[in-house]
């Protein structure tokens, strides 16, 4: 249909729209005119994704100055190519309805793991080892040398692409990632570096947070990017934690060791070098001298990792003297890893600033702050010239010059933490040392003064004013939506205790609590007795799990919960846990019903959908709040109450609360769907847990629902799950959770819609 | 009655019943018993008649098995061997061994016809009432009127043939153990507890079939495997000595077998799900690294989750054999094309036979078909399968002869047009034998309701006229005599001794039926003044059979 929002032409590919995609468009809409930022939170399942790319497009084309490109950014692969299909479908639609093909270019980028084509580079499976044969067979001195000696491996995708693929651009369409591989098979080009070319004049960009957020990749990949672009950050309830993982580091002792040998080869290398042909390091040295940074133009598949800085950080000036040389460089770091490894050697835990950590280093090794702060480029420099081709070895030492950038540039939001054992095994030692970023803004600031619109949307967002505090930003616009109902299809309830009236909490003092587990383990049961077909459950945390079924396993409650249904727990293990998925979603659909143990923050709960049967009710056993003794977490929480005034308190219930909405999020993938949603621990009760759940769950948690026992909460269930049962037509829809392009239309739907807005 | 050929399976001597001296026979099919003098057997049991056994208690000093049949009677059987004590108990035991791999076969038979026939009883009510009629009332043996049936009985077997007996995922748990008092665990299993574990866990049937008997008995091989890690998920693998060792290995593998194979949905398969290719050392600073250590506890989910894939996969198995063979069909689907004389002449070949190497369009159908919002869209279009041509002319036309056919020209198909309908404009019906108008209508006038013809019929009123509960009562007579009257009437010819004797009975039968049930509904409605004769057909029935009945006795009279 043909929708008018707020003066714009939006053709949406459906025949009938919810209401609340019409307000999500509508807010949209206004951010972009605005120019600002915006969080919008939707529930899952109401096509958020469709109304963003339906009103964006629409814009694009009716203001091509305004807005030039779409950067939509997800988590997953499996996300980014749902968001390519429905784009997809939104220009087969267009296609349709005007008659002419949009002169669009949609385009998916991944790794190389989900692009390469070249049959040598993919028989392994592992994606650094395919990034690392790709840079053998591809950078610019391997092909350098192929001229005068045929017989050195080359890419020829790369090859052909490099000699004909720039001329002739990507064909108006929407290419997803295997679409790519087809086109790059078809006209023998490299997918991989065909999509990061044409990266810079698509229309729609699709790809994973890291490519914006890491400024070692950002730099690489999303450097030209203009600046008129519309930043989609999908799923974005998880976004601080991938901005802290973006900027920090971490190292063990045995990558120090493997950095020393790095450094012993280079060194090797180095002095055979010199040898035979000198002159490749003085001209290094000298354009070194030459104020140049980069000693050599880097080409687009020279270079691995960019700078682990954000662009702002880097200084502009030339390399110090006293790494300039080759042989310097090199004693520079090595000197630098022997300090590390002293450190490493500590008994006890260290926490420290950067700042401390600089001057120790500098009054112990006498190693400047500047210097450092140059390791990671002159060691790419370095690299470059010493024309080593697997760059992959050396990572360790990239590793570690990486570190010496950050920890030299960043005096602020930033944690070394060293810790010398694992907490649970005291005798064993295992150093490791963190850099842990504690500031979730430094990776994003750059994303959000570079473009003009950055829309931030989940489907869990709640409370929507944490995110503009931990990521440091002013919106324009932050709204919640509501899910429009015919029918309440979830049942959200808090089961608080046990039919013997003992809580049900997954308190630290009283989660070992033989009552607890037991109450736990019967709610489950009784669950799985009432419930059709698939059950997933939830735990705050894999150890808590493993220790909870083991003594499921000896009060003999999972022989009652097989009565009823299969079992399949998550492990820890990627490919495991996929396997007893695949098994879970084959018992769902043969009729047997199953139940998933899983663990909240785990794979399952952040990737796996449990829509229509594979899930019919979902338990969440406790409050999922993370590792409190984790000390990066401890210093983070600090630094967030003294910079951020967020209260610690605050600060983990909504870390807690999202996770748990996210879990429960699950269950429930749209309109048609229904599904119970249980928290089984009594805190969810108390008010700033409650309040913090999405407002969509809120809404149906009625007072009444918040004290159950496990019996009343079967009831509940059972009354629900025999009234969802009943037929359900569109008519009883339509009109109220669902609408015509003319019911849309009229007055007082308008109206209606205008006071269902609630924002924050 | 001894019968030679019978395979006997155990001889037992020194077996006393009721005090006399005697030889146990164990056989294929029955059990029997002989007094020690005497060459006939003087017992002898089917082994679908015996119920159950039993067993003397070891406190008793007398070793004896009891047998129990299914219409209540027993027969107790005493080891008196001279060996002494355990000797008696060895061959006792040897007995009841037997007897306990045997019954289950034969009580599976017997108690599966009898499930049926009540299933058969309970769904067709109008063979129940028959039952009750016939059977019930003594007019004819359960055996016979059985016999009748056998054709609904055979038909309502096949089509639960169809359908698996799926494996209950609790099937352990079911197995309560109780304490014998000292110390010591038992466990009662049962076959379909032992059927559940062969299906879920083949290894163990392999093992099953390794050991026993040759190296255990079976109640050793069930007391390993009750003391091994399936039955203890806990246990951690003990040495080498456990016969269940290598299944647990072999288990093991199986499981990475599996995990190595790759999941070929894209929205499942966690280990592609990340698009990250940094170094470790960048990543996984928020994770909750916490390892768990506690390797027990691991192996007890890893075994839930095989056992729960073990008990799915213990119901597809039977279901797989199908889908393999239409999977080397599919395979088969390249070659037809290049020699084109398969089911498939045409060089069709559907979109599904594409192999597994290609997978994009299907994960783009599942991409496709998660993120359709069904309520929004206008219609669910259908879904088709895409047919693929080889050649797409031969779809078209069909096969084409291998000559080459003589077109038509269009002058000729216009010519042959006009000759048609020439011949058609020509056309004079010849009417010979055929009614006047008028005198049809007269005849349809008379059929009319009102018409003269129509008088008689009081079809309509008929029904008003009689209530319900008469109406249901001759018609289940009715039904009932019809059902005797076949039995009857399917005795002629009467070719071999044994339907004389049934022609003869039946025809007893028939008086008995018109005597008890016939002449009481007579007179009944008799009470109640229906001027039509309700019962008129029946005797007319009736009386036709014993004409029938008369002729033939004569006739055979004669002939003596």
């Amino acid at each position: 249909m043909k929708l008018n929002i707020d003066g714009l032409l939006v053709y949406f590919p459906y025949e009938y729209i919810y209401p609340e995609q019409y307000l999500y468009m509508l807010e949209l809409k206004r951010s972009i005119d605005a120019k600002g930022h915006c969080a919008l939170e939707m529930p899952s399942g109401t096509g958020k994704t469709i109304s963003l790319l339906s009103l964006i497009m629409a814009y694009m084309r009716a203001y091509p100055l305004h807005i030039t490109k779409l950067i939509y950014c997800s988590r997953t692969v499996p996300e980014l190519e749902k968001v390519v299909e429905e784009l997809r479908y939104l220009v087969n639609y267009y296609e349709k309805e005007t008659g002419e093909y949009p002169n669009i270019l949609g385009l998916a980028l991944s790794s190389r793991k989900n692009l390469c084509i070249n049959p040598q580079v993919t028989q392994d499976h592992e994606g650094r080892t395919i990034d690392g044969r790709c840079h053998e067979l591809t950078v610019s001195f391997v092909r350098q040398r192929h001229k005068t000696d045929p017989s050195i491996p080359i890419c020829r995708f790369y090859e052909d692409f490099d000699a004909l693929g720039r001329e002739i651009p990507l064909p108006a369409g929407v290419y997803g990632l295997d679409d790519l591989k087809d086109y790059g098979t078809k006209k023998g080009w490299c997918p991989y570096f065909l999509a990061r070319y044409a990266l810079s004049h698509a229309n729609i960009v699709v790809y994973s947070y890291y490519y914006l957020l890491d400024p070692k990749i950002a730099e690489m990949v999303s450097k030209e990017l203009s600046k008129t672009s519309v930043v989609v950050f999908d799923e974005a309830h998880n976004i601080d934690n991938v901005c802290i993982e973006s900027m920090s580091v971490k190292m063990t002792r045995k990558t120090l060791d493997k950095c020393s040998q790095n450094i012993d080869r280079l060194d090797k290398h180095i002095q055979r070098i010199k040898e035979h042909d000198a002159e490749q390091l003085k001209e290094e040295y000298h354009r070194l001298v030459e104020g140049l940074r980069d000693a050599n133009v880097a080409r687009e598949t020279d270079v691995v990792l960019a700078n682990p800085v954000v662009p702002d950080e880097i200084l502009q000036e030339a390399v110090p003297g006293n790494i300039r040389t080759a042989e310097h460089f090199l004693g520079f770091m090595k000197r630098f890893v022997e300090y590390l490894k002293t450190r490493l050697r500590v008994h006890h835990m260290v926490s420290e600033s950067p700042p401390s950590f600089l001057k120790d280093c500098f009054q112990k090794v006498c190693i400047e702050r500047k210097p450092l702060r140059f390791c990671a480029e002159r060691l790419r420099s370095l690299l470059r010239t010493l024309q080593l081709t697997d760059i992959q070895d050396m990572s360790a030492l990239t590793l570690v010059s990486n570190f010496a950038t950050l920890v030299s540039t960043y005096a602020k939001g930033f944690v070394l933490i060293i810790e010398p054992f694992d907490d649970r095994t005291p005798t064993i030692s295992n150093p490791i040392l963190y850099l842990s970023c504690m500031d979730a803004s430094i990776a994003i600031k750059p994303v959000f003064d570079r473009f003009q619109t950055v829309v931030i949307t989940s489907g869990t967002l709640s409370p929507l004013d944490m995110y503009p505090k931990i990521l440091d930003f002013r919106p324009v616009t932050m709204a919640s939506f509501t899910m429009t109902l015919a029918r309440t299809c979830l049942c959200p309830m808090i089961v608080s205790k046990g039919n013997d009236q003992v809580a049900m909490t997954s308190k630290f003092e009283t989660r070992e609590d033989v009552a607890v587990i037991r109450n736990y383990g019967n709610l489950l049961v009784d669950m799985s007795a009432v419930v059709p077909d698939g059950i997933a459950c939830f735990f705050t945390s894999y150890i808590y799990m493993e220790t909870i079924v083991a003594s499921w396993y000896e009060q003999g409650i999972i022989d009652q919960i097989q009565k009823h249904k299969l079992l399949f727990i998550e492990t820890q293990d990627a490919a495991e846990t996929s396997l007893a998925l695949l098994n879970y979603q084959k018992a769902c659909e043969n009729g047997r019903g199953a139940v998933l143990l899983s663990v909240a923050r785990g794979k399952v709960s952040e990737g796996i959908d449990f829509d229509h049967h594979f899930g019919r009710a979902v338990i969440m056993f406790g409050v999922p709040y993370v590792y409190t003794q984790s000390r990066i977490l401890k210093a983070r929480l600090e630094y967030l109450r003294d910079n951020y005034q967020i209260r610690e308190n605050d600060f983990l219930t909504f870390d807690a609360m999202r996770h748990a909405a996210q879990c429960v999020g699950r269950v429930l993938r749209g309109k048609t769907d229904y599904g119970i949603m249980v928290f089984a621990d009594k805190r969810f009760a108390r008010a700033d847990k409650r309040n913090k759940i999405p407002r969509w769950i809120q809404e149906h948690l009625t007072d009444n629902l918040c004290n159950l026992s496990i019996d009343e909460a079967v009831q509940v269930g059972k009354r629900f799950l025999r009234l969802m049962a009943q037929p359900f037509s569109r008519d009883d829809q339509l009109g109220h959770s669902l609408l015509t392009l003319e019911q849309l239309q009229s007055e007082e739907m308008q109206k209606k819609l205008a006071s269902k807005m609630q924002y924050v | 009655m001894s019968k030679l050929s019978e395979e006997v399976l155990l001889i037992v001597n020194h077996v006393r019943q009721k005090k006399t001296d005697g030889t146990l026979y164990l056989m294929g099919e029955r059990l029997a018993w002989m007094v020690q003098s005497k060459n006939t057997f003087s017992i002898s049991h089917m082994y679908a008649d015996i119920k159950a056994q039993k067993i003397s208690p070891d406190s008793k000093d007398k070793v004896q098995l009891q047998i129990v049949m299914h219409d209540g009677s027993a027969n107790t059987f005493h080891f008196n061997c001279s060996g002494g004590r355990s000797a008696q108990i060895r061959d006792r035991d040897s007995v009841k061994e037997l007897l306990q791999q045997l019954l289950p076969k034969f009580k599976k038979k017997i108690s599966s016809a009898l499930e049926e026939k009540n299933r058969l009883l309970q769904e067709n009510p109008e063979l129940f009432q028959l039952y009750k009629d016939l059977v019930v009332s003594g007019v004819i043996s359960p055996d016979e009127f059985w016999l009748s049936h056998t054709h609904r009985f055979t038909s309502g077997n096949k089509s639960t043939e169809g359908q698996v007996v799926g494996v209950s995922p609790a099937f352990l748990a079911d197995i309560k153990p109780q304490t014998d008092g000292c110390n010591g665990l038992k466990y009662n299993l049962t076959a379909d507890i032992i059927e559940s574990i062969f299906k879920t866990y083949p290894m163990v049937r392999k093992k099953h079939a390794e050991y026993v008997p040759h190296e255990m008995t079976e109640s050793e091989f069930w007391t390993r495997f009750f003391q091994s890690h399936y039955f203890h998920r806990d246990r951690t693998i003990l040495g080498t000595k456990d016969i269940f060792t290598d299944c647990a290995k072999n288990d093991e593998k199986e499981m990475k077998d599996e995990i190595e194979k790759r999941i070929s949905d894209p929205l499942l398969d966690l280990t592609r799900c990340a698009d990250n290719s940094v170094d470790e050392g960048y990543r996984g600073i928020n994770e909750d690294s916490r390892r768990s250590s506690n390797t027990t506890n691991q192996s007890i989910i890893r075994r839930f989750n095989h056992h729960s894939t073990m008990v799915l996969r213990a119901c597809e198995a039977k279901s797989k054999p199908a889908a393999d063979s239409s999977k080397s069909e599919e395979s088969n689907g390249v070659t037809v094309l290049s020699n084109g004389q398969h089911s498939l002449p045409n060089g069709v070949v559907a979109s599904t036979s594409k192999n597994d190497i290609k997978e994009p369009p299907q994960k783009k159908a599942r991409i496709k078909e998660k993120l359709e919002l069904e309520d929004l869209c206008t219609l669910k279009n259908e879904k088709v399968v895409n047919l693929r041509l080889g050649r797409i002319e031969r779809y078209l036309h069909g096969p084409t002869p291998a000559t080459i056919s003589k077109y038509t020209t269009s002058e000729k198909v216009i010519e042959a047009n006009q000759l048609v309908a020439e011949e058609i404009h020509k056309w004079v019906p010849d009417l010979s034998q055929v009614l006047l108008c008028g005198n049809a209508i007269g005849v349809l006038g008379e059929l009319s309701p009102g018409g003269a013809l129509m008088q008689g019929t009081t079809n309509q009123q008929l029904h008003q006229m009689v209530p319900q509960a008469v109406q249901d009562e001759v018609r289940q007579q009715y039904n009932a005599l019809c059902e005797l009257l076949r039995h009857f009437w399917s005795c002629f010819p009467v070719a071999s001794k044994f339907l004389e004797e049934k022609v003869v009975k039946m025809r007893s039968t028939l008086e008995k039926f018109q005597l008890a049930k016939l002449n009481p509904l007579k007179d009944k409605l008799g009470q109640n003044h229906y001027h039509i004769n309700l019962t008129g057909h029946m005797e007319d029935m009736l009386i036709a059979a014993y004409n029938k009945f008369d002729a033939w006795k004569a006739k055979k009279m004669t002939k003596r």
